[in-house]
């Protein structure tokens, strides 16, 4: 019999101690959310529902809009997405391979964005959005975001990769600037648009900040906005709304996340702040 | 001239620049000007000099909230960093097992904080929640997580670092994996132990990345609104009210515009500070 070292029993013990610490909220939320409000409301608590039933997610599906948040989310996600990731890739590519002044500025600047986030610049925000008339608007939230540092410096890193011959020779063929971008930049720059997508179109969809400062009309809210609003609302939504409701969101990220995992889980946004 | 910007690849640099310059320049410059204008975004603004200034050296709440952030660093610094540090050290290596708890380990990180404070909500709920029910069960009492202000902190501590453990994790994994193995086979000739091999190779070489982790968590620290504003609201009373919950406050529910400029002013300069420390500390490699 192989013998048990020490240092194995305390790693194992210490991952199970951890596996149960992260995802016991997710287990019990999306086990509650298939109890019903009897259930949900006795003690002592079940870890298993004795009745499963989907009381829940009719309710938050029907009685709270759940359709039209999801519709407003899409929307607000994927426009910003592709925007992020036209101007920014573009941006990469100019910032990096660029020969015009205040090239260098505009890098330290870059870099300098990647600290500042909408909790900092909140209030000016506000009245900017305000100023330009997209207060209770859906491109109040998109405009804003389509700028994002954490992705800008990306796709400059990623850029600066792109050897200078390739571009050269293109241009001795008699290529004008214009077909270097979409004939030779951007057909090399695939990984880093589908990390830029996969990533806008989460930060999109996770986005609470601007979805609060910028919308308070019921008909406009985004799914995490709408989260947030109905905890707070007076006479109480039944938690096992509240839990469906949170566990229906957070199956898109569960699903882009296991579908594209290695650019989570390595490469060229590891670095990245939350944005 | 427009053939020089074509060649310069200027252009391709202008949409973003236009979005940049609206939306994250001009609000950092606003900042400053509207700092000295009392506003409540109704009647013009009044400029008023150094008044929002003044009146915040004697806001208790204000300061208070910085207090608050300071708290949270020295609880929840070291949490995310040793947590991460001790899940990479035991899953840094390329097998099957490792890469499907890595996954587990990173799925918070993913999901909308709001979501993810809410299922945490339900946990820690005082009567129903099963923390509570499970610390009853093994003879403790239970805690008022959310009500009562020291286990608040405790609370959005362990959010946070439920939350952001994914990200900081993944950072030590690539900072182990980057350690040559030479390094361990030196120290095995020398007849080093796994605990001296960790402390006098692999912690030392791990420099560069534990900047980086502390860094990444006290920014993020310094900008958690969400978490926050989902879990507690920044109570019991003002217990866990952060700098940006309570900017956000004096400015959306009692309109205080010009106060919160002031504020958000000595917020950015924070942030700054926060900015340039890290750039020094990630540069000085």
């Amino acid at each position: 019999m192989k013998k048990i070292k020490l240092i194995d029993v305390v790693k194992w013990t210490f991952l199970i101690v951890m596996l149960i610490f992260y995802m016991l909220p997710i287990y019990y939320a999306v086990v509650s959310s298939f109890k019903s409000i009897n259930e949900i409301y006795s003690y002592p608590p079940t870890l298993f529902p004795k009745k499963p039933t989907l009381q829940g997610y009719v309710e938050a599906i029907r009685g709270q809009d759940l359709l039209t948040y999801l519709k407003n989310t899409l929307f607000v996600a994927v426009v910003a997405t592709a925007l992020t990731v036209i101007t920014t890739v573009m941006a990469g590519y100019g910032l990096a391979k660029g020969e015009f002044f205040g090239r260098i500025f505009l890098n330290r600047l870059v870099v300098l964005t990647l600290f500042v986030s909408a909790q900092v610049i909140m209030v000016p925000l506000f009245v900017i959005i305000r100023r330009l008339g997209l207060i209770n608007n859906l491109w109040g939230l998109i405009l804003p975001a389509v700028y994002t540092p954490t992705a800008t410096f990306t796709a400059i890193q990623y850029m600066k990769e792109i050897p200078n011959e390739l571009l050269e020779s293109a241009k001795i063929d008699g290529a004008n600037e214009w077909q270097i971008f979409w004939r030779i930049v951007w057909p090399l720059s695939k990984p880093l648009v589908a990390a830029l997508t996969i990533f806008s179109f989460t930060w999109r969809w996770n986005d609470f900040v601007l979805p609060l400062l910028v919308v308070n009309r019921r008909s406009l809210y985004t799914l995490q906005l709408a989260l947030a609003v109905i905890q707070g609302e007076y006479g109480g939504i039944p938690w096992n709304t509240i839990l469906a409701f949170s566990t229906l969101t957070i199956i898109p990220t569960l699903v882009i996340f296991l579908l594209f995992q290695r650019f989570f889980m390595r490469g060229i946004m590891a670095g990245g702040l939350k944005y | 001239m427009i053939r020089k910007l074509v060649r310069s690849r200027f252009l391709f640099v202008v949409p973003s620049l236009i979005f940049l310059a609206i939306f994250v320049l001009f609000p950092i410059i606003d900042i400053f000007r509207m700092s000295f204008y009392q506003w409540d975004l109704l009647t013009p603004p009044m400029f008023v000099g150094f008044e929002n200034f003044r009146m915040m050296l004697d806001d208790k709440w204000f300061w208070n909230s910085i207090l608050v952030s300071l708290k949270l660093l020295v609880v929840s610094v070291p949490l995310t960093f040793f947590v991460p540090l001790g899940l990479a050290l035991a899953l840094y290596k390329e097998t099957t097992s490792s890469k499907i708890l890595r996954a587990l380990f990173y799925w918070p990180y993913m999901m909308p904080a709001i979501a993810g404070t809410t299922m945490w909500k339900w946990i820690l709920s005082y009567d129903l929640g099963i923390l509570n029910y499970i610390m009853k069960t093994l003879g403790f009492k239970p805690v008022a997580w959310l009500l009562k202000p020291t286990p608040a902190l405790v609370a959005v501590s362990l959010v946070r670092l439920w939350g952001l453990t994914g990200l900081l994790m993944m950072m030590f994994i690539t900072g182990l994996q980057n350690i040559s193995s030479e390094y361990y086979e030196a120290a095995m000739i020398d007849g080093a132990n796994k605990w001296q091999i960790f402390w006098h190779v692999t912690f030392p070489l791990l420099k560069n990345t534990n900047v980086l982790v502390l860094t990444t968590s006290i920014a993020h620290l310094f900008r958690d609104f969400a978490v926050i504003y989902a879990l507690t609201g920044g109570g019991p009373g003002y217990s866990t009210m952060v700098t940006p919950l309570y900017i956000y406050n004096s400015a959306f529910t009692q309109f205080r515009i010009g106060y919160a400029y002031a504020m958000s002013v000595v917020f950015l300069l924070i942030s700054l500070m926060i900015t340039v420390f890290s750039i020094r500390a990630r540069e000085a490699r």
